[in-house]
């Protein structure tokens, strides 16, 4: 389902994914992109499969943004990885988003519910 | 918003950074390991953990490249693989990136030197207010017909300002020097008298103190002065508080009423340090004829027109006398004028210099695209569009263009500090010229401009190759098809063209030069020495003692050793055609304005042997003639007054002054302006009526310098206080009356040496290239017989068939446009035959060289060898 809607509508879906990550790293701390990848699958319970490359324009567009910030680490193996962290301007970008994101699932609902109601 | 600022700054920085692809590779290899690992931990052999780990991935190169799409700026990346493609590809080639450097800083140099000069003298406006309401007035008397627009007569003015509904203001002008005393030692300067609304007309205002008010035209009230800034800074220390203050101005204590700028250029008056009332006498205020010897200025009031203004001035002009007409000319012109012609003419032809290093390097770039057409092949066959190639193509004109431009921006910087520093040099508004905005971004639009002229036409030809035939044909073994030799014998054409025609008018100026140098002047000006001399003050407020003043200082200058003769003049010959007043006939009925007008000089009976001026009839005037009225003519103005008549000495005339004078002598006619013919000139004893200012002249014995100390000490010795001007030779002040012409034939010199160069080094290059690319077609021909000397006729015959072409379409170019520059031509017709014969040769035999030395190596060729080279 994922990679089906990657191909057709993106900027919907990188959106929101970007969003994933910001509220992942927000959670739990610095993280690889794997460690990234795996919370999200982990999260939605397996129900989105992530292609994992496409994480990482996003992981890169953030951090342009500012939104996070990158430094090469040790990881769990004992291998070299690159390390994603949150940043207050990241920290700001994720809670006005959760708002908006908030705000959108409510208007979408309330127009579910209502169409239920007729129905 | 303030993210996609972050965002796009991060990226402009990501095409900036190098080598992040291995950080990418290793990050996205590490994710899948673990994701290997993890699925080993699930109980997978490592083989097939790897296998789903990259399907759990998805592609990674497809993630590289929109990851790299991302990192970047798509365009900045694109040219900067541009850029150091264009680097790479100049510097395989560091010869032909030199000469392209060069030609291009010389060429745009020279333009941009130019247009500074073009942009402060031509195209800035004056610093006056509204200059475009500024008119200067001239007026036209039928009967000074010959000699053109004369002045203005002071009555005339004062009607058209009272009558005429366009004019808002008129004033007047009179230039002449002023003795200033500041600090210790006196010095002369230029002046002008000006009424008292001279200033408010023009605009100006004083940065310090006021200007005239009209009481002070009254004669009595009118020492007051407003100083030059110039003059204000290097004589009085800037002192503020000299406004107000008592100066000595030509012997007389003036106060000093007010400072204007430096930038202030008066006209008429240009050079003008010292501004005093015109204070006119009554006889001048009420003469209604004659007198024209005053400059105009009038100031239209808002939306009327030159036309409108010029109907009413004539209207006015009637009542004065018949004929009687007026001409107008906006100010501006009347400033920069004389320097138009001859620098619009420099600046085309320092454009086609540019134009011809432009279609030169287009050649030249020709050539090596033609020998890159399989690299260019190969391009297209692997997918790069056309535009992409035109673009990468471009950029390396580009690079040679901008690199050439800076150089030749700071190669216009010193030519521009040398022009200014040449002060000789007679253009007006010159101490203005300097490297601005303006003139900066004129090279800024010229280098792009060079770098699409001379780079398009190759980057075009580069795609427009057709990539199979480029690979089939193997480049080496086939002769380049016509179309591309055609185009490259097209622009030799245009290179060749251009040069002749420049060679031309460099040639018309320099014979024009040439002509004028040799004219016959009238005078002897070797070893002949001048200074001029000016009394002021009130030592010499008495005509007798000037007289004496001169008496004294002749007597002294003839005494000293190495002097053959001296004499003085009123003013020398060469430096203006002035004091045209009429001389006459005792009993001449017709009215003062309808009398011959002639050249009135005053001189020392020496002044005649110092300048060896033939005598061709009669006598010089003698000490022996004082208390006589004699005078001598020239030819012409003998003629005047009695035409027909072989000898006239002995009878008597009207002199200048309307006093009876005896001729004594008829002399050999003498230059006034050295590229006009002689006017009549009539010369009296300066005892009749002793100036107050000459040049002394003194023909010496051996080099004329030797004897300037002695005659500084005599002019001392006479009058301390005198401030003593520059000793010239007396070839030196012709020479200076022709600096600009020099000036202007050194740059059209350099122009068409520069442009011959670079046409003949473009011969060369096409020549040599395609003898290099028909090696092979030279190797069948030698081993089929071919002689060497058919050989060298061959390559020769077609190196030189479009420099024929070219050369006879500048020829008639320059035919053409001949009549425009014939204003700066003397002596010579712009259709000279001689001149365009001269170029001619020198034209063929250059082409003919050019071509020698490729045609030689072609003949030289090993039949053999060439063939085997494969």
């Amino acid at each position: 389902m994922w990679a089906t809607n990657m191909s057709t509508k993106p900027e919907v879906w990188q959106g929101t994914l970007a969003l994933m990550v910001l509220k992942t790293l927000n959670a739990m701390g610095p993280q690889h992109g794997y460690g990234i990848a795996r919370r999200i699958e982990q999260t939605s319970d397996n129900l989105l499969s992530i292609n994992h490359g496409t994480l990482y324009p996003v992981l890169l567009k953030l951090e342009q943004e500012g939104a996070i910030a990158s430094e090469w680490g040790v990881s769990e193996n004992n291998r070299r990885a690159k390390f994603y962290r949150i940043t207050k301007a990241g920290q700001k970008q994720l809670a006005s988003e959760l708002t908006q994101w908030a705000q959108a699932t409510d208007i979408v609902a309330r127009f579910i519910a209502l169409k239920g109601a007729k129905a | 918003m303030i993210r996609t600022l972050r965002r796009t700054w991060n990226r402009l920085l990501g095409s900036l950074r190098r080598n992040v692809d291995g950080d990418l590779a290793e990050e996205l290899d590490s994710h899948i390991r673990l994701l290997a690992e993890e699925n080993i931990r699930r109980g997978l052999p490592p083989e097939e953990a790897y296998r789903r780990a990259r399907l759990q991935f998805g592609s990674v190169e497809s993630t590289k490249e929109s990851y790299r799409d991302q990192r970047g700026l798509p365009a900045l990346d694109t040219l900067a693989q541009d850029l150091r493609y264009a680097f790479r590809g100049i510097s395989k080639n560091p010869g032909f990136a030199t000469v392209a450097i060069l030609s291009l800083a010389i060429g745009i140099g020279a333009n941009t030197a130019i247009f500074s000069l073009v942009n402060a003298v031509l195209l800035q406006p004056l610093a006056y207010k509204d200059p475009q309401r500024l008119f200067a007035v001239r007026e036209i008397s039928p009967l000074f017909a010959a000699l053109g627009p004369v002045g203005v007569n002071p009555v005339h003015a004062r009607e058209w300002a009272a009558l005429c509904p366009s004019i808002e203001q008129a004033t007047l002008v009179r230039g002449g020097p002023a003795q200033v005393v500041g600090g210790s030692t006196p010095m002369s300067v230029p002046g002008a008298r000006v009424p008292h609304n001279f200033f408010a007309l023009l605009g100006v205002e004083p940065i310090l103190g006021r200007t005239f008010v009209p009481e002070e035209e009254q004669e009595g009230n009118d020492r007051v002065a407003i100083l030059s800034e110039t003059l204000w800074r290097s004589r009085f220390h800037a002192d503020p508080s000299l406004v107000g203050k008592l100066v000595l101005i030509d012997g007389e204590k003036h106060e000093v009423a007010g400072i204007v700028s430096a930038s202030f250029r008066p006209p008429y008056a240009r050079a003008a340090e010292v501004f005093r009332p015109l204070a006119l006498s009554l006889e001048e205020s009420t003469r209604r004829t004659g007198n024209y010897n005053y400059a105009a200025v009038i100031r239209l009031r808002p939306g009327f027109s030159s036309e409108q203004a010029l109907a009413e001035i004539n209207v006015v002009q009637a009542r004065f006398g018949k004929g009687l007409k007026a001409t107008l000319m906006p100010l501006h012109e009347l400033v920069t004028g004389r320097a138009q012609r001859g620098l619009w003419m420099l600046a085309t032809s320092v454009g086609a210099v540019l134009l011809i290093v432009c279609v030169n390097l287009a050649n030249l770039l020709l050539s090596r695209i033609t020998s890159r057409s399989r690299e260019a092949a190969i391009r297209t066959a692997l997918g790069a569009s056309r535009g992409r190639q035109f673009c990468q193509v471009l950029t390396e004109s580009m690079l040679l263009a901008v690199s050439g431009g800076a150089l030749g921006i700071l190669f216009a910087s010193w030519t521009i500090k040398l022009l200014v520093a040449a002060t000789t040099l007679d253009i007006p508004r010159l101490a203005e010229v300097r490297l601005d905005a303006a003139v900066l971004a004129f090279a800024f639009c010229l280098i792009l401009l060079t770098g699409l002229l001379f780079g398009a036409l190759p980057a075009w030809r580069f795609t427009r190759n057709q990539p199979q035939d480029a690979l089939r044909a193997g480049s080496h073994t086939v002769t380049e098809g016509r179309r591309g030799l055609r185009l490259r014998d097209g622009l030799i054409s245009l290179e060749v063209g251009l040069s002749a025609a420049l060679l031309i008018v460099a040639g018309l100026l320099a014979t024009s030069l040439t002509r004028l140098l040799q004219v016959d002047k009238g005078f002897d000006a070797s070893r002949v020495l001048t200074v001029n001399v000016g009394l002021a003050g009130n030592l010499y407020a008495e005509p007798a003692s000037c007289e004496r003043f001169f008496d004294r200082l002749l007597a002294k200058v003839s005494a000293i050793p190495g002097v053959q003769a001296s004499g003085v003049i009123t003013a020398l010959p060469t430096q203006g055609d002035t004091w045209n007043d009429p001389i006459y006939l005792e009993g001449d009925g017709r009215r003062r304005e309808e009398r011959h007008p002639v050249n009135n000089r005053y001189a020392s009976p020496g002044y005649f042997r110092a300048m060896n001026i033939v005598i061709r009839q009669g006598r010089a005037f003698e000490e022996s003639d004082r208390g006589r009225s004699v005078a001598v003519l020239s030819e012409k103005a003998a003629k005047l007054l009695w035409p027909g008549q072989p000898n006239p000495v002995g009878r008597r005339f009207m002199g200048e002054d309307d006093k009876p004078k005896t001729l004594v002598g008829i002399v050999a006619e003498v230059r006034a302006v050295l590229d006009r013919d002689p006017p009549p000139t009539a010369y009296y004893p300066y005892w009749q009526r002793p100036p107050d200012g000459v040049s002394l002249v003194v023909r010496t014995i051996g080099g004329p310098l030797t004897v300037a100390s002695a005659l500084r000490a005599a002019l001392r010795s006479e009058d301390a206080q005198l401030p003593i001007q520059a000793i010239r030779t007396m070839e030196e002040v012709v020479d200076r009356s022709v600096t600009q012409r020099r000036f202007q034939l050194t740059l059209m010199a350099i122009f068409a040496a520069s442009a011959l160069l670079v046409a003949s080094l473009g011969i060369y290059g096409v020549v040599s290239y395609s003898v290099a690319r028909r090696r092979n077609e030279i190797g069948i021909r030698m081993a089929l017989g071919a002689q060497r000397s058919r050989l060298l006729g061959l390559v020769i015959r077609q190196g030189m068939a479009p420099v024929v072409v070219g050369l006879a379409a500048g020829v008639a170019v320059a035919l053409l446009l001949g009549r425009a520059i014939s204003g700066l031509l003397f002596g010579v017709q712009p259709t000279d035959p001689l001149t365009i014969a001269g170029v001619s040769v020198a034209l063929l035999v250059v082409g003919a060289l050019a071509c020698l030395i490729p045609a030689r190596r072609a003949a030289g060729t090993d039949a053999i060898a060439a063939l085997r080279c494969e």
